[in-house]
């Protein structure tokens, strides 16, 4: 089976930095995989050492992709391969851009299963997954728990509000897992000098697609001071209270 | 001299960061140093990621990847606070590949993976510590068999560890010294546990040698040289002390720089204060004097130039500037640094046996001193 993990490269969030003005700092901040993204990576280690098979990562990014160390840590993940679609004209992307630049990668390399993350570590829309399953035409599904392998096709479990929804799925598929389906694998230092070894393929990347969405402008939210409420009393007291206070807000 | 690490080394580097953010570790540890008990673990899922074969080399499945490497990975395994003190056998394979016979390397090497205590040396006694020449420890041959008797002292890892490589004077001729490979599930052996100011998670032990029967082939090494034996590693010893130090250092630091910067008195952050700044100032020097002595006899040990007087030197600076910054960072913290079961008490215990252990500042002086001495003759 020939799995691809979908994964985001973005600028690590704690290191980000609110200016007075509210504007946002990236100086100091490193690129680094999606926190999400790697659910999706490992769900497709664990399925392809399951069924047999490939697990190729793709990314559709700017030249943070063409940093060595971003390179070798996602091939140390659990990767044979990462496919990176790499344009500065990629910087600024809204989703349906994204889906469609990934999707054109995939008709080029061929697929069997994309599997995405929850959603991406800085914008977090949870769209591409989504978006790329209807560009692509083929099955899609999101919020996904579990992924079994059954004969040709899969066994999903989706976690629903109050209900897990279990689906067939026949295959070629998109599928975005959530955040809970694994708890993803810290390379050790074994992997990390493998994937310095392991092939990286750079795809052509074209212009960017037009663009569906505009940000305006992107702040930190305003600092309020904290207003110091205590809650106090028995616990079913006390909850009560607290419940009032929200909705009162 | 460029001390900037590769895209593996800063790698690892972050993968450990990741696997000590993953869970509160730091209650484990303190449970672990109220109870005495090793943290086997947080060894094993340290060894998980590769810990134990950073040194070990490529012939016996190890990496290879240098003290270089193992500095920056205790750097920051110390940051988080963690017990490296515990990890001192896991980096010094090559005492074992150097001396030990195929079936005590295979011993030994068994061991790879698992987070458990694997073997110490047993030298110091209740009349040899420093002078080790004094030791009464003695070995005798009978019968095809070989017999110890005597006591040793302050053993460190003796509790757990399945192996200790003994040291025990000749009862024929006085003046040979040897090593004895030994299982300490043999007969004739039982174990005191002590207790200690620090150091806690690894025991530490009196151990008693009543006729307990070995074999020619326990012998470790060559017979006979078992002073020689211990030079170099002493010093690979030394060096690893001070990678701890420096590292509790660094985490007792950091506690109390953010803390300076979030504790008003008087109506502004604490660490606008001069008398705090001040020890801000000469806790960021030691620290930066501990990282360059560190690295730089890494790089030197990796090129096989490390000498005894740098080891010598690391380990008597950075167990007392290490214990300068905590002690400042404590008073920084001030009421929290001093109740409830705050980190940086335990890094104040531990760096005072740091003093004593593994050398005292006494000896360190010496060898350093002539070390030194010796490169000014002629």
């Amino acid at each position: 089976m020939k799995i691809i993990a979908a994964i985001k490269v973005s600028a690590e969030a704690q290191d980000i930095e609110a200016r007075p003005d509210r504007t946002l700092n990236f100086d100091r901040a490193q690129s680094k995989i999606g926190a999400y993204d790697l659910n999706a990576v490992e769900a497709a280690r664990q399925l392809a050492d399951t069924v047999g098979g490939e697990v190729i990562g793709l990314s559709v990014g700017t030249s943070a992709l063409a940093n060595s160390k971003v390179r070798k840590d996602a091939l140390s993940r659990g990767l044979d391969q990462l496919d990176v679609v790499a344009s500065d004209e990629y910087a600024d992307l809204d989703s349906f851009q994204t889906a469609q630049l990934l999707q054109s990668a995939l008709q080029q390399t061929g697929y069997d299963l994309v599997l995405v993350g929850a959603g991406s570590s800085d914008v977090y829309a949870q769209q591409v997954g989504n978006q790329l399953g209807a560009l692509l035409g083929v099955p899609t599904l999101n919020a996904v728990n579990k992924i079994t392998p059954e004969g040709d096709h899969l066994v999903v479990e989706r976690l629903l509000e109050d209900a897990v929804q279990v689906i067939e799925v026949p295959l070629p598929a998109v599928l975005s897992v959530t955040s809970g389906i694994n708890t993803p694998r810290i390379a050790g230092m074994k992997e990390i000098l493998a994937a310095g070894k392991k092939p990286v393929n750079e795809l052509a990347a074209g212009a960017a697609p037009a663009g569906s969405a505009q940000a305006v402008s992107t702040l930190a939210p305003e600092q309020v001071s904290r207003q110091q409420n205590i809650v106090e009393g028995d616990p079913a007291e006390a909850a009560a209270q607290l419940a009032a206070y929200l909705k009162a807000l | 001299m460029d001390f900037k690490l590769n895209d593996e080394q800063e790698l690892f580097v972050a993968n450990i960061r990741e696997l000590m953010a993953s869970e509160n570790w730091e209650t484990y540890f303190a449970e672990c140093d109220e109870a005495h008990v090793y943290p086997e673990r947080w060894v094993k899922a340290i060894c998980e990621l590769g810990f134990d074969q950073i040194m070990l080399p490529e012939e016996h499945g190890g990496l290879e990847l240098g003290l270089v490497t193992l500095t920056a990975v205790y750097e920051e395994l110390g940051r988080w606070g963690a017990p490296t003190y515990v990890l001192y056998q896991l980096p010094c394979f090559d005492t074992i590949l150097r001396e030990g016979t195929q079936e005590q390397i295979d011993k030994v090497l068994a061991y790879v993976g698992t987070g458990k205590q694997i073997w110490n040396s047993a030298c110091t006694e209740p009349g040899a510590g420093s002078d080790v020449a004094a030791l009464q420890t003695n070995y005798t041959r009978k019968n095809g068999k070989i017999y110890l008797n005597g006591q040793k002292i302050f053993i460190t890892s003796s509790k757990t560890v399945p192996y200790l490589v003994i040291m025990a004077r000749s009862a024929d001729e006085e003046n040979v010294f040897s090593e004895f490979f030994v299982d300490m599930s043999l007969p004739g052996i039982k174990t005191e546990p002590l207790t200690k100011l620090g150091l806690r998670m690894d025991s530490c032990c009196a151990v008693y040698l009543d006729n307990v029967e070995l074999e020619e082939k326990d012998i470790f090494g060559k017979e006979g040289n078992g002073f020689r034996r211990g030079v170099k590693d002493f010093d690979f010893e030394r060096f690893l002390v001070g990678a701890c130090d420096y590292g509790w250092a660094l985490c007792a630091f950091e506690d109390a720089v953010k803390y300076a910067n979030q504790r008003v008195a008087f109506g502004q952050a604490i660490g606008r204060f001069q008398l705090i700044q001040l020890k801000v100032a000469e806790m960021a020097v030691r620290l930066n004097a501990m990282k360059n002595m560190l690295y730089e006899a890494a790089c030197a040990y990796d090129e096989g130039n490390m000498t005894s007087a740098q080891a010598a030197m690391i380990k008597y600076y950075c167990p007392t500037a290490a214990a300068e910054v905590v002690d400042r960072a404590i008073q920084i913290l001030g009421g929290v640094g001093v109740t409830a079961d705050h980190r940086v008490q335990r890094f104040f215990r531990d760096l005072r046996v740091e003093r004593i252990s593994g050398g005292t500042d006494e000896m360190m002086i010496l060898t350093l001193a002539k070390g030194v001495l010796r490169s000014y003759k002629n």
